[in-house]
């Protein structure tokens, strides 16, 4: 088996705009499947409205495309009754900041034992690129064109709310930390969420002043810097994963991550280890 | 001297889509507070008044909700104090506010919501079907269709106006076929901003604006004690609300010249006419085409093009109807398990009719569902089976299905299953 078995290659190319970060994700995430031994048997897709959520369709796997925002609620269900089945999300920073941000608020609280990876393209890309949750403030959209009044959602701090979460910050451009991230989440016994920076070249980039993707993937290795080892949470443009303490109660059957389960305070590099 | 000989009707023509013909309106209504959230095919209506608003040609406060829900009511109590409020959503973007869209009818806050006409999940289609407006058909909500950018432009502020007039007080949604009409673009005639406020005062809510020095409280917890009467307002509302909109048209005709004849629907090709279709938004294009080909070969048949919905035109579309043999009634819509499995319209049109002592026949055509087109031919073809029904044949079964792949929708045979 490779990577590729995880996708269906009959149906590219996909539906995502050339240079769209998307891709760079489904890349990574077959990848960490195939090395960890999922497959259809025993993992489901769960994906979100917008650009993101089309990826349900693009790989070999039992998948929900959920309805906007719902993510959460469709992959508790999912893990309740099938515990044994590893459950991830993949969806939007729109589906799961904005409309499906009170579902984010309360699951990060119950610690179901599933993983989001959440395409933080900072737009509403499917819908033409509007200005939504994540947009940093002041940002030139077609719903502002003269700049964002709003401050964004701040992903880390909601995630950490809970002690036993795990959040991790990843861009793209960074494929070995993007690995290491969705790999230590899909092991992480209890809620672990993956915010990824990647690029909506289309109904972003472009806008703001990027003349091409590859612009967007060389900003994103200029900006960000993995986190001191230590850190107990990352500044912006820091990569990294910060770990809360597991569960007492994890699920049978489900191993901590390898490396033990370090509480919150030891943001890992993250960087590079591919 | 004329109201409309004191001033200049248009003050310039462009070609704009509906969804733009739309912003061009809430700029023209000079609305104060604009809420949205994107959902296609909507989203280019709160696009253009975003730019609207940054180029300086609409001062308003405008707020991009974390979803429908909050953005529905974000407009709705917007309205509650006073301002001039608009929203718009599609599909499921609608639904998902719904239990917002309920009480803002209740409230009696004459918010105007534009509905890009759109199909319901699962599964997750863009095209057109009529459910999510007709959603609201006995909340208590004003609901009529455009067919054109024109008319869309026209009626955010016939809309705003009845919607707002101190004997009807009820939301209004506007609704524009998705692609068909949201997106195609059509030469529109802007209306001139100063006649424009002579057709539609300032908004005032009255007594029942919630202000400091008018203290009222909003949707007060009541039950049996008084629930009825207050559905009992809301319906003498409606009722109401039948003489102002032929009211507005009346001064909107004077104003901008003889834009409409008929308030509720409008006929075309009837005054002879054996048969009708009757049908709701976009239709009304392939049709009107399929009639003058149809009567190049000598057949008598006319369309129908139902405008408003709520309130339905009883009286007025039952005196007209009642001129043909046979009456077809398209639905762009499913009212599934409804009587005969009809669509919504068929049964609005069927009930409307009962009281005649002699009906025409009428038959029932479901199709362009989730944005299949209805193409000319379609079109001819429930001419074809209206006419024969009007002469007695062929009556069973009254509802039908056009454009549908029959052995499609039968599902996926056994034996080709995974
Ligand atoms: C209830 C509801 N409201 C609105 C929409 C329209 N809609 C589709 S995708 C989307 C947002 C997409 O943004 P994001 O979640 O960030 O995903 P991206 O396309 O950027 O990957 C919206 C608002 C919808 N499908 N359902
Ligand atoms: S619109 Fe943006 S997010 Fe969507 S496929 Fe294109 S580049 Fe990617
Ligand atoms: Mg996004």
């Amino acid at each position: 088996m490779g990577f590729k078995d995880k996708l269906k290659e009959e149906l590219f190319p996909t539906i995502w705009c050339p240079g769209c970060g998307i891709g760079l994700i489904m890349t990574q995430l077959s990848l960490v499947m195939d090395d960890l031994g999922l497959d259809e048997g025993n993992t489901v897709l769960v994906t979100g409205i917008g650009c993101t959520g089309r990826m349900g369709g693009y790989m070999h796997f039992d998948a929900v495309y959920t309805l906007h925002g719902r993510t959460l609620p469709v992959a508790e269900a999912i893990k309740t009754v099938r515990p044994e089945l590893k459950v991830i999300v993949v969806s939007g920073d729109g589906d799961q900041a904005s409309i499906g941000g009170n579902h984010l608020l309360h699951t990060i609280r119950r610690n179901p034992d599933i993983t989001v990876l959440c395409n933080n393209n900072e737009i509403y890309g499917l819908t033409g690129g509007q200005a939504g949750p994540t947009t940093p403030q002041g940002t030139k959209t077609v719903s502002s064109p003269a700049g964002t009044t709003t401050t964004p959602v701040n992903l880390q701090g909601l995630v950490n709310t809970s002690p036993h979460a795990f959040y991790a910050k990843t861009t793209v451009y960074h494929q070995g930390a993007l690995r290491k991230a969705i790999r230590e989440a899909i092991a992480w016994p209890g809620f672990a969420f993956v915010d990824i920076t990647s690029q909506c070249i289309e109904n972003n980039g472009r806008r703001i002043g990027f003349p091409s993707a590859n612009e967007m993937l060389m900003h994103y290795k200029r900006e960000f810097r993995p986190a001191p080892p230590g850190s107990s949470a990352l500044e912006s443009h820091q990569l990294g994963i910060v770990r809360g303490t597991p569960e007492e109660r994890a699920p049978a059957g489900v191993a901590a991550p390898s490396g033990g389960s370090p509480s919150r305070g030891e943001a890992g590099s993250g960087e590079g280890e591919e | 001297m004329t109201l409309a000989e004191k001033t200049i009707a248009y003050e310039r023509e462009e070609l704009l889509t509906g969804c733009q013909a739309v912003a061009q309106a809430v700029r023209l209504a000079d609305v104060d507070v604009i809420a949205a959230y994107p959902i296609r095919p909507y989203t280019e209506v709160m696009d253009n008044l975003s730019r609207i608003i940054a180029d300086g040609q609409l001062d308003a406060e405008y707020i991009v909700a974390d979803s429908e829900h909050s953005q529905f009511e974000i407009v709705k109590h917007a309205s509650s104090v006073g301002a001039r409020a608009f929203a718009g959503s599609s599909g499921t973007g609608w639904m998902y506010g719904f239990e917002a869209l309920v009480v803002t009818a209740t409230d009696r806050l004459p918010v105007l919501f534009l509905v890009g006409n759109r199909a319901l999940d699962d599964p997750g289609a863009f095209g057109v079907e009529h459910n999510d407006a007709l959603a609201i058909r006995d909340m208590g909500w004003l609901l009529c269709w455009a067919t054109t950018a024109q008319e869309a432009l026209e009626h955010v502020l016939i809309g705003y106006r009845v919607a707002e007039d101190p004997r009807v007080r009820m939301p209004m949604a506007l609704a524009l076929d998705g692609a068909f009409l949201t997106h195609s673009q059509h030469m529109v005639r802007v209306p001139a901003a100063e006649t424009v406020r002579r057709f539609l005062p300032p908004f005032d809510l009255g007594d029942r604006r919630l202000h400091p020095d008018n203290p009222i409280s909003i949707a007060p917890q009541v039950n049996e004690d008084w629930v009825m009467e207050l559905r009992r307002q809301n319906w003498e509302a409606a009722r109401r609300a039948r003489r102002v909109i032929e009211q507005a048209y009346r001064e909107f005709n004077e104003l901008f010249g003889e834009r409409y004849g008929t308030p509720f629907f409008d006929e075309y090709m009837t005054d002879d006419a054996e048969v009708v279709l009757v049908g709701l938004g976009t239709v009304a294009m392939p049709a009107r085409t399929a009639v003058r080909r149809l009567r190049e070969h000598g057949h008598r048949v006319g369309y129908v093009n139902l405008r408003w919905f709520r309130p339905f035109p009883g009286p007025e579309l039952r005196a007209s109807l009642a001129r043909f043999r046979a009456v077809g009634v398209i639905d762009r819509d499913f009212a599934h398990g409804s009587p005969d499995d009809g669509g919504v319209l068929l049964h609005e049109v069927r009930s409307c009719l009962y009281p005649l002592p002699e009906r025409p026949q009428v038959l029932n055509f479901l199709t362009g569902l989730g944005g299949r087109d209805i193409s000319i031919d379609d079109v001819t073809s429930m001419y074809e089976q209206t006419l024969a029904a009007g002469r007695g044949r062929a009556l069973e079964p009254a509802v039908r299905w056009i454009g549908v792949r029959e052995e499609a929708a039968r599902g996926v045979p056994e034996e080709r299953r995974p």
